[in-house]
């Protein structure tokens, strides 16, 4: 195993400490698909490498080394642990994968509950479902052609220039398919759980993009963050609510409000390179360690047919 | 009034059907101008109420000279709030709540509602947004800013 090797859970860790602040830092649409990208990325190449890294430690094992036809003692080369100790990588690699399978079934239920419920509320030629509901709620519901649900009593509760601000909000995440990348950044953090709050700047940043597509159609900053607070208001009249699970909300919330009261975000090239090289580092070490892996057993099944 | 970006056709759809649906009443298109709140022709309001009826979307009756919009009578409005609040109450729930739903505003803790209320009270400096004078971001909140609409 070469020190490469480390390189994708060094960017896992950066990820890790930093993911939040870059999310907030960037442009939202910009920080949407580096910070998804990046996660997948990542969470691909430490998949990979912690396989290879048990493949590799097992493989001396004689029951292993007589079906791969290579020589036990090449294979091992320097490493100073015992075969055994593959072990435990290699059921951190299978926990890792089911929780990531977990997830893709759970995000596979979602997304047909939705498709249903898409159906189910009938044909809306323009996408928008007016729901008569005396609990203000306003949300999009992906699908094939995606609805935007509002209830009414959230149409009653704004004024007609913010109601503008939330059909635009709900509009651009349908529009942008925002949905796609949350349930990908979501399942890259299954996969590898260092990746759990790059993928909460993700959501964020989601939410953000819509905001500023939001504001950049009503023409009007202020109005959007009345629009924010009047809705998150009128919500939380008349929803009760459960104590538990709601920690992000708050500062997201406030986050959002306090970013549309700045001016729209400008591009940061050098945070956007940063990120960038980041990715190209970390693909980079998960080629580098296939290639020297795959060498390591060619030279070892070589041994194995020599000695044979 | 500095001049909006241009929007995509099925905005200004979306725009009048969620106008009609707030007001809870049939609509005639001057209604629906005013409802709308924004400096419009009179004519883009009738062409766009004309489409949405003809995609079905609106129903109309005549009254007087003109027509009045009303949302197309669902035959299944009521399923229809049903279906949606069984599907967010699904989806809402487990370990991964609001993430396939992209809400407009998640739930709060109750002691964030000062800072909205406090944010409301500081962005209020709009022309046409002091439709109360008192000046309590609470009274805000009514159905009362819907009816007092800014133009009528």
């Amino acid at each position: 195993m070469t020190t490469v090797a480390v390189v994708p859970f060094v960017a896992s860790l950066l990820l890790a400490v930093g993911g939040g602040w870059l999310g907030r830092r960037l442009p939202p649409a910009t920080a949407t698909r580096l910070l998804t990208a990046a996660c997948l990325v990542t969470a691909l190449a430490t998949g990979f490498i912690l396989s290879v890294v048990a493949f590799t430690l097992l493989a001396p094992m004689p029951v292993l080394a007589a079906v791969g036809h290579w020589s036990a003692t090449v294979v091992r080369g320097h490493d100073p642990l015992p075969a055994t100790a593959g072990f435990l990588p290699a059921a951190v690699v299978a926990g890792l994968l089911a929780a990531a399978l977990r997830r893709t079934i759970a995000v596979g239920r979602d997304l047909a509950a939705a498709e249903l419920t898409c159906r189910r509320l009938g044909p809306a030629p323009t996408g928008l479902v007016i729901v008569d509901d005396d609990r203000p709620d306003a949300y999009t519901l992906p699908g094939l052609t995606g609805r935007i649900v509002v209830s009414t009593a959230m149409l009653r509760a704004l004024p007609p220039d913010e109601r503008r601000v939330l059909l635009a909000h709900e509009h651009s995440h349908l529009h942008h398919r925002h949905h796609a990348y949350t349930h990908l950044a979501d399942l890259a953090a299954a996969a590898n759980p260092l990746l759990r709050s790059p993928a909460a700047a993700v959501r964020l940043a989601v939410e953000r993009w819509a905001d500023e597509d939001a504001a950049a159609a009503s023409g009007n900053r202020a109005v959007a963050v009345r629009a924010l607070a009047r809705a998150g208001l009128a919500r939380a009249r008349t929803v009760a609510m459960p104590s538990a699970a709601l920690g992000a909300a708050h500062t997201d919330l406030a986050h959002r409000a306090r970013a549309l009261q700045q001016p729209p975000p400008k591009p940061q090239p050098v945070l956007t390179l940063i990120l960038c090289a980041l990715m190209v580092a970390t693909a980079a070490a998960a080629l580098d360690t296939s290639h020297a892996t795959e060498r390591r057993f060619e030279h070892a099944q070589a041994a194995f047919a020599h000695r044979t | 009034m500095a001049r909006k970006p241009r929007r995509e056709p099925g905005t200004l759809e979306r725009e009048v059907l969620a106008a009609i649906a707030a007001a809870g009443r049939p609509l005639t298109p001057a209604e629906t101008l005013a409802e709308l709140g924004e400096p419009l022709a009179y004519t883009t309001v009738m062409t766009t109420l004309a489409r949405l009826h003809d995609k079905g979307a609106l129903t109309r009756a005549p009254a007087g000279r003109s027509y009045v919009y009303a949302p197309a009578a669902n035959p299944d409005t009521l399923d229809a709030a049903l279906t949606a609040r069984q599907m967010s109450r699904l989806l809402g729930a487990g370990p991964h709540r609001a993430e396939t739903l992209a809400r407009f505003v998640a739930d709060l803790r109750p002691e964030d509602e000062q800072l909205l209320a406090d944010l409301l009270t500081t962005h209020r400096s709009d022309p046409d947004g002091d439709a109360d004078p008192n000046g309590d971001a609470d009274g805000e909140n009514s159905t009362g800013s819907v009816e007092g609409g800014p133009q009528r």
